[in-house]
């Protein structure tokens, strides 16, 4: 039907597609996937291709049209599950998929906003997803939609009805699993992460066959769990990751080191690399795991064919402040001294950007993004290695076991991170990366007064307080040759959606105040406002269709910062939940 | 249409009740008027609240049984999966429901019963426990060691585990303990476990020569192997911060009569000796809370 209704109102662009793909409705391929940011008729990748770039080419909409740009149509997710909206929404043939919070997917028509279907997982009773419902977006492969649940599995609906194809149990959700991220697919194969680093779990990366959810491989993320890979259904041994254990983690520790690479991958085809990032190390003392606990807080490199790993690099060795390494590390090529580098870039919850070299890991350069930094007063220059402020280590719980509050210390950024799971954006045209931040601190110490499960239990107490009077949240232009900040926005809250740039010179993103921004990629001045009536969360997307170009975002206040709070809580605590896709285009 | 419409109503309505039997806690007139009272436990917690064949078993089970056999009402069990800590399952499972389902309990069991624990202010001066009442100890935890005596001649002191392999739940005060104190000395030896139920596992199959957990449980886990040489220590344990305490339960704080009319069937469970006689029947070592001591 939908096919139908196209047919009649076939535009150039349209023909163009149809040309190259052969004909309309097309199933997703691989090579859909990989060209991804390019085609502009459609988004079937989260990231807008899966270097992850979030840069889109398209400019009609642009620094001189965009305030004229109004919403085409608004989606509402329904129900009394009004919180949470994390998802980037994909799009193609005229259809939008977006995931929703509790693990829904629905499906939109793109034109009208009408629901075409809506598929809701049943979750059991009793999981414990560390933080919050929310879920950051489907994969589309072949006539399937693939996403993950807060309960740990991976399904595949058929894109027209959105009935249940095949469904795989990843993890175990009784153990502290869950799945928030998107998937991603890649020659072929769905590759998720898993979350739930708190428990006390082994972080592992996996590969499915997309057609049928059989899997190809599984790689542990941590030093000394071997890996596996199933050749003709057949489980072998596969090499065990770091090489043995024993290596950076004292005595059994490994055995249960989190580094849950939770927030899903990137992938770069010139290189043929996958690239995950791993959460903090298990358990949070540090004190317990003296070591550089391999491959926790880190980015690895792994072969999608084979499951190996090619290569690591470790943000915060031997972690004690909840730096998760899960920033997305995002392929680009600059050109220095007539040279191309083949670099990629990450900015981590740490509040250090990195620029490595994609091939092998090696450290380019390293500098602040935001404006305060206790924990290491920098990077080595060779190594990119921290350099440590030894004292602004949260102290050692054996130090306190008179049973008295330990001594607080002062850490930036805080446990939320200089920038977290939101991912950044990188225009080629003005060569910046644009880096929603946060200016956080907090208070850390040792609290051997509480429980757990009716038992005495040391923990760690803490309390988030912003840096400066004004605001938490910052976008940043940053300049990854230079490390330069180009320009920034503040932003009273704490920024916690993803950003979006284009050939517009445009930089979109959103606001837990509700607004979608649109701002000058050069010069940081707001060129679109407009209020969705929730926090903005979500990460926007932009493509064509019938020859004019939208933008689309999910508005839904949640995730993480407001089930922590603190001082930063009165920035945050009026803003209303809510639960709906906004749509702009251009009046005719 | 009319005909229709009136069974959907009611079918309506039947919702609504049980939605509001769960979504909120309840006052003590409003369990008795239904029948009712749902008890919080910790889901697979041997020896306190765990199902053996479907059968829900243990000495919280036990003591929920009873109090709700003395308010006269049926028991609906509510399985708690434990978060990070128990100021987090006081807000999941009493007051404020988890954000999954927002549905709570009337009572839950296994709180920590300590003014300064139930009185703790939070970063911005308010009361962490506002919400919530915590009354009635009904126990007192401590640590305890089993030993295999056929690997180690005595546990005079925790010296020994500078030889000796020792293991411990993953993220617990024993691993803190072993793995820190002393300068760690013992962390060589101290290997983690998920849950003292597979450290034990471990040391019947000599994989660790002893194991570290709550009183409570290595107690009762030492009456489940079939031979006699695992040994309960009787040695101190130097340089730890708290060492026992006590172990009571927790209402919303709106239902102060519910507390009341409760402490008194745990009170008189405790004095006439009929907790002591549910902790023996688990085969668990019983000591009552000073609460109750005579003056």
């Amino acid at each position: 039907m939908i096919k139908m209704t196209k047919t009649k109102v076939l535009s150039l662009s349209m023909m163009v597609s149809l040309a190259i793909s052969g004909m309309a409705n097309a199933n997703v391929t691989n090579k859909d996937i990989l060209n991804d940011q390019m085609t502009t008729e459609d988004v079937v990748s989260y990231g807008l291709g899966l270097k992850g770039q979030r840069y889109s080419p398209l400019k009609k909409i642009n620094t001189d049209t965009v305030k004229d740009m109004r919403t085409a149509w608004v989606f509402s997710l329904g129900g009394e599950k009004q919180r949470g909206q994390e998802s980037q929404p994909l799009v193609k043939d005229g259809v939008m998929y977006i995931s929703g919070s509790y693990s829904r997917v629905f499906a939109i028509d793109a034109r009208t906003g009408d629901e075409l279907w809506q598929y809701d997982a049943r979750l059991p009773d009793g999981i414990m997803p560390c933080c919050d419902v929310i879920n950051r977006g489907v994969a589309l492969y072949g006539d399937l939609v693939i996403f993950g649940t807060l309960d740990a599995k991976l399904v595949a609906l058929h894109k027209d009805t959105g009935k249940v194809v095949w469904k795989k149990k990843v993890e175990d959700y009784k153990a502290g699993y869950s799945i928030t991220a998107a998937p991603m697919v890649v020659k072929g194969k769905v590759i998720t992460g898993v979350a739930g680093g708190e428990f006390g779990v082994v972080g592992k990366v996996r590969a499915y066959d997309a057609k049928n959810g059989d899997i190809i491989w599984e790689r542990p993320t941590v030093e000394g769990h071997m890996g596996y890979i199933w050749k003709n259904g057949k489980k072998t041994e596969n090499g065990i990751s770091g090489g043995k254990a024993g290596q950076t983690w004292p005595g059994d520790s490994w055995k249960h080191g989190g580094a849950a690479p939770w927030n899903g991958g990137t992938y770069d085809a010139d290189v043929d690399l996958l690239f995950f990032g791993t959460s903090n190390p298990a358990p949070w003392n540090s004190h317990l795991r003296l070591g550089d606990n391999y491959f926790s807080a880190s980015r690895v490199a792994i072969d999608p064919d084979t499951g190996k790993i090619a290569w690591h690099f470790q943000t915060t060795p031997n972690d004690g402040w909840d730096y998760d390494g899960i920033s997305e590390l995002i392929s680009f090529d600059y050109k220095q001294n007539g040279k191309t580098v083949k670099a990629a870039a990450t900015a981590d919850k740490n509040g250090f950007f990195y620029v490595l070299n994609r091939k092998n890991g090696d450290f380019i350069r390293g500098f602040p993004f935001v404006d305060k930094i206790t924990w290491a007063s920098g990077l080595d220059k060779k190594t990119g290695s921290p350099i440590y402020i030894d004292e602004n280590r949260p102290g050692d719980p054996a130090d306190s076991k008179d049973g008295k509050k330990g001594t607080a210390v002062l850490a930036a950024p805080s446990f939320l991170g200089g920038k977290n799971w939101m991912p950044m954006a990188y225009n080629k045209d003005t060569e910046l990366f644009y880096v929603p931040a946060n200016e956080m601190e907090m208070d850390i110490w040792n609290e051997p007064g509480s429980y757990k499960k009716g038992a005495a239990y040391m923990a760690a107490g803490f309390t988030l307080k912003p840096i400066h009077d004004d605001y938490v949240g910052v976008l940043k232009a940053m300049d990854p040759k230079t490390g330069k900040e180009i320009w920034r926005y503040k932003n009273s809250a704490p920024l916690w959606g993803g950003v979006l740039t284009t050939a517009g010179n445009l930089v979109f993103f959103g606001t837990p105040e509700g607004y979608l921004l649109g701002l000058n990629a050069k010069s940081g001045e707001v060129e679109f406002k407009f209020n969705t009536g929730s926090g903005v969360i979500g990460s926007p997307v932009t493509w064509e269709m019938d020859g004019e170009q939208y933008v689309s975002v999910l508005s839904g206040w949640g995730g993480a910062v407001p089930l922590w709070g603190g001082i930063v809580g009165k920035n945050i605590k009026h803003l209303n939940q809510g639960g709906s896709v906004f749509t702009f285009k251009l009046p005719k | 249409m009319k005909k229709i419409n009136i069974p959907l109503f009611s079918i309506l309505i039947g919702c609504c009740l049980i939605f509001s039997a769960t979504a909120f806690s309840r006052s003590y007139d409003d369990i008795i008027e239904s029948n009712e009272i749902i008890v919080a436990v910790y889901n697979d917690f041997q020896p306190f609240s765990y199902k053996e064949s479907d059968k829900a078993k243990g000495i919280d089970i036990e003591l929920a049984k009873a109090i709700a056999k003395q308010l006269g009402v049926k028991l609906r069990l509510r399985w708690v999966t434990a978060d990070e800590n128990v100021e987090d399952d006081l807000r999941n499972n009493l007051w404020k429901g988890h954000y999954i389902k927002r549905t709570v309990a009337d009572l839950m069991l296994r709180v920590p019963y300590n003014r300064e624990y139930s009185l703790s202010r939070d970063d911005i001066g308010e009361l962490v426990h506002q919400h919530v009442h915590m009354f009635s100890p009904y126990h007192t935890e401590s640590w305890k060691i089993i030993y295999n005596n056929k690997k180690i001649e005595s546990v005079e002191t925790i010296a020994v585990f500078q030889y000796y392999d020792i293991g411990v739940e993953v993220d617990s005060i024993p691993q803190f303990y072993l793995s820190s104190a002393f300068r760690g000395r013992m962390s060589k030896h101290t290997k983690q476990f998920m849950s003292i139920s597979k450290a034990i596992e471990a040391m019947t199959v000599s994989k660790v020569d002893a194991v570290m957990g709550l009183s409570s449980q290595v107690s009762y886990f030492q009456s489940t192997i079939p031979t006699n040489n695992y040994i309960l220590a009787e040695n101190a344990f130097p340089m730890m911060g708290q060492q026992q305490w006590d172990i009571g339960m927790a209402i919303k704080a709106d239902y102060r009569q519910l507390g009341y009319v409760i402490a008194d069937i745990v009170e008189a469970m405790v004095v006439q000796g009929d907790m002591e006689r549910i902790f023996a029947k688990y085969h668990v070592l019983y000591k009552k809370p000073d609460f109750y001591q005579e003056i």
